[in-house]
């Protein structure tokens, strides 16, 4: 196991490196950050212009900065905004927490549908719940989040008044952003665990705990799901990767003060260092998730811990 | 843990997540919350250019001169100034016995801190400095009067003491705090001081009861960095925000039908012109240049695109501008006689027309196309090109690399044409890829040194008509400043540059 974790410790120092080499050069063709510090405005003169790029050391050739932002990382120190100076170790700090625990109650949601509305569908398969349930998961798979996340703003916010339309202020602040990620994630997830469970219930063990006269929800939920977990467990770990990339929209239209609200802020600003520190720690966290679902395994499936 | 217990935990933690329905707090008495649109990161007065800064830092800070909602100067915490040596010298009179927010006295030496610091290494770092070159440095008089001495003429510096750079710091403070500590812990001397700030979520002000002008009536102002304009007028519709900056023409009926609120429609400082290639292209003919202008109906353009909310221009300046000149009238819309126009000039149908503009701007991108439109009836052939603004502003125009037309949207805070005309037509300007005319660049310099408002004025109006003469640009529309406010607010004058100054405001 040992040797495993270092091999793929040592694969994700290579991933971050190229992340962050096309993060940090495609980012400085798009555009200029002292333009944008000064909002174009009317009165900034080329030397203005120049003087800014020197306080923020952009003078200097692409791979000397590129070489300083390296070796921030390595001490932890991702260098700081060009708006206002903040360090950008402190703004990730008050984001990922953000992030993350919409992440977190997306997922949950999401499999607190799907697992019990997959299950169904796999025991009722070819019958009309079934139908419904892929019918319906379609519906949720072609809604785009953000018209989603508007029409939720509409109604609970402005006619019923129920919850805040946007920000991170308490438990009813998550209700609509971590709904509009998890029925768009629940529309896919019904579909695996159906087509995960309709595999499992067909094989002979069920069909030995079914004549033992175990009771049907235990014979579902005890003995199939557990072995229909493992590509679940797979796809959900590499959905949480993809989760935090679709983020970054629902994050916007909530106002969310999480990393998709950072990155965007600082793509539109061309503030470097804030993207160039954002992309790496998301990158990180995804190669990190990776080797956490690699050892999750181990523990669904004693089988391959002693591989 | 089994997996089936996980399940229960996860049922349990969804019902959690699902449960407390309970209302959103109202809005608290005596509280006004404003969204912004960006945060500036640091609220220090020498950092940043942008406009949300100043709808905050107004109320933290004073100048020396003040400016209303009218745009009307006004003493500041100077209460007089005169002009000595030949204009090289202003004498500055300070307010006595204010305080700032810490404590500190303001004085003479605060003002000297202030600018050197603007003039000085720390300046240099930010973009205001620029703003206050003129100024050569600051002497001390009396530690109640300050003499600014000049390097050169400038006309505008009493309008630009009352913003942004100019603003007014406390000496002690930021000697003991430093500066990185400054910019997210603001002092100064405004009737609001700072209580909190958490970056890119909100900034929060409570009222400073010993402020020279009274005490302001609200308890607090809470500022929320709000980007998205649907979440704005969102938060504005369930009443969690008393002001919001950012409502895009489209989304104008949305906050008039709503009984709560109030659409804050008024003259802003934005204007939008199409500027000409006077190098190459069909355009290098002041005749054609002259046609173009006719073939634009602007009052079509601003009916249909921007709902009104915006005034055909003549020059490119808003009517709030010092030089705006009443008697200048935008070019009538009429196809025939800019079809004789073309004609005359020899130009074939079907010549290329290009227009380039910055493609993050849905507005700009309609009024590009009906722009185009119009074109296509003049019997050209009109195309329309986007672009990343940054690749516009740096490259595409600096460079001389436009089609036969670009997209120029211009508003200074100052409200002063000079600020927009030196810039736009003064050869060798970044913004003026192609002019070179001895007449403009003499008259734009001459207005520099003029420090009488009306004989200043009246050579900035001569300079407006002969860019309108030459037909350098297709002046379009003054866009209007546009807020949305709640029914609440009270004696809220809303400032076409969006610096709210909020001592009067009270809410419901």
């Amino acid at each position: 196991m040992a040797g495993f974790i270092l091999k793929r410790l040592l694969q994700a120092v290579f991933v971050i490196l190229a992340v962050t080499l096309i993060v940090s050069f495609a980012v400085r063709l798009s555009g200029d950050p002292a333009i944008m510090l000064t909002g174009g405005a009317g009165g900034v003169t080329e030397q203005d212009l120049q003087n800014i790029r020197k306080s923020l050391g952009l003078e200097r050739p692409f791979i000397i900065q590129y070489f300083s932002f390296l070796q921030g990382i390595v001490v932890g120190d991702f260098g700081r905004s060009f708006m206002g100076g903040t360090p950008v170790a402190k703004l990730i700090g008050n984001a990922l927490p953000a992030t993350l625990l919409l992440a977190f109650a997306s997922l949950l949601t999401s499999i607190a549908f799907s697992v019990p509305l997959g299950v169904y569908a796999a025991v009722k398969r070819g019958r009309w719940p079934d139908q419904l349930i892929r019918i319906l998961s379609l519906v949720g798979l072609s809604f785009p989040n953000f018209w989603l996340a508007i029409m939720m703003v509409l109604f609970f916010s402005i006619f019923l008044g129920w919850l805040p339309p946007s920000g991170m202020e308490g438990p009813q602040s998550f209700v609509m952003p971590a709904l509009t990620m998890a029925i768009i994630l629940t529309a896919t997830n019904v579909r695996l665990v159906r087509t995960s469970m309709l595999e499992t219930l067909s094989q002979q063990y069920i069909m030995v705990a079914r004549s033992k006269g175990l009771k049907d929800w235990v014979v579902l939920y005890k003995h199939a799901l557990r072995n229909s977990a493992i590509p679940l467990v797979t796809y959900i770990g590499l959905q949480f990767g993809g989760l935090i990339g679709s983020i970054v929209i629902v994050e916007r239209v909530f106002n969310w003060p999480g990393m998709g609200t950072l990155a965007f802020d600082a793509i539109s600003a061309r503030d470097y260092p804030v993207l160039q520190g954002t992309i790496t720690v998301l990158a990180l966290f995804i190669v990190f998730i990776n080797i956490v679902i690699d050892i999750a395994y181990g523990f669904i499936d004693p089988r391959i811990r002693t591989e | 843990m089994t997996f089936s217990k996980f399940l229960t935990a996860l049922g349990f933690t969804a019902a959690a997540l699902a449960a407390p329905m309970a209302a959103p707090s109202a809005q608290a008495a005596g509280t006004l919350t404003v969204g912004l649109t960006i945060d500036p990161g640091s609220w220090d007065p020498i950092d940043t250019f942008l406009v949300p800064w100043a709808s905050a830092a107004t109320n933290i800070y004073d100048g020396l001169t003040s400016r209303g909602p009218d745009m009307k100067l006004n003493p500041g915490l100077a209460t007089s100034w005169e002009f000595l040596d030949n204009n090289n010298r202003i004498r500055f009179k300070l307010r006595q016995n204010v305080k700032f927010h810490n404590g500190e006295p303001f004085n003479a030496a605060a003002v000297k801190f202030t600018f050197d610091r603007l003039l000085g290494d720390e300046g240099k770092k930010g973009p205001q400095q620029s703003n206050y070159n003129s100024i050569d440095h600051v002497e001390i008089v009396d530690d109640n009067t300050v003499d600014f001495v000049m390097k050169q003429a400038d006309p505008v510096l009493l309008t630009k003491l009352a913003g942004y750079g100019a603003m007014i710091v406390p000496p002690k403070y930021l000697q003991e705090k430093g500066d990185e500590y400054f910019n997210t812990h603001p002092v100064g001397t405004g009737p609001f001081k700072f209580v909190e700030y958490n970056p890119k979520v909100n900034l929060t002000l409570e009222a400073f009861p010993e402020h020279w002008g009274g005490a302001p009536k609200l308890d607090k102002v809470v500022y929320r960095m709000i980007a998205e304009a649907n979440t704005q007028i969102a938060e504005l519709q369930a009443g969690r925000i008393d002001i919001a900056t950012l409502i895009p023409f489209a989304l104008t009926p949305t906050v008039q039908q709503a009984s709560n609120l109030q659409l804050v429609s008024i003259t802003g400082p934005t204007v939008v012109a199409l500027r000409l290639n006077t190098r190459d292209g069909i355009t290098k003919d002041v005749k054609v240049r002259k046609a173009l202008n006719m073939a634009v109906d602007r009052e079509a353009i601003i009916k249909a695109v921007l709902l009104g909310h915006a005034k055909p221009i003549a020059s490119f300046q808003s009517e709030l501008s010092f030089g705006y000149d009443p008697n200048l009238k935008p070019v009538p819309f009429d196809l025939a006689k800019a079809k004789q126009l073309l004609q005359e000039a020899g130009v074939q149908p079907g010549s290329a027309i290009k227009i380039d503009f910055r493609g993050n701007d849905a507005t700009f991108r309609e009024v590009a196309q009906a722009a185009a439109g119009y074109f296509q009836a003049l019997g050209l052939k009109p195309s329309v090109q986007p672009y990343e603004p940054a690749v516009l502003l740096n490259d595409i125009i600096p460079n001389g690399k436009t089609g036969e037309a670009w997209h120029n949207s211009w508003g200074g805070w100052t409200f002063d044409y000079d600020n927009t005309a030196y810039l736009m037509y003064h050869s060798g300007e970044k913004w003026n890829p192609y002019g070179n005319d001895k007449k403009l660049d003499e008259l734009l310099e001459s207005q520099r040194k003029i420090y009488d408002v009306k004989a200043r004025e009246k050579v900035l109006q001569e300079v407006a008509r002969y860019v309108a003469d030459q037909a350098l640009e297709i002046p379009l529309y003054n866009q209007n400043t546009i807020l949305g406010v709640n029914k609440r607010v009270k004696n809220f004058v809303a400032p076409a540059d969006l610096r709210f100054r909020l001592n009067d405001v009270s809410v419901d």
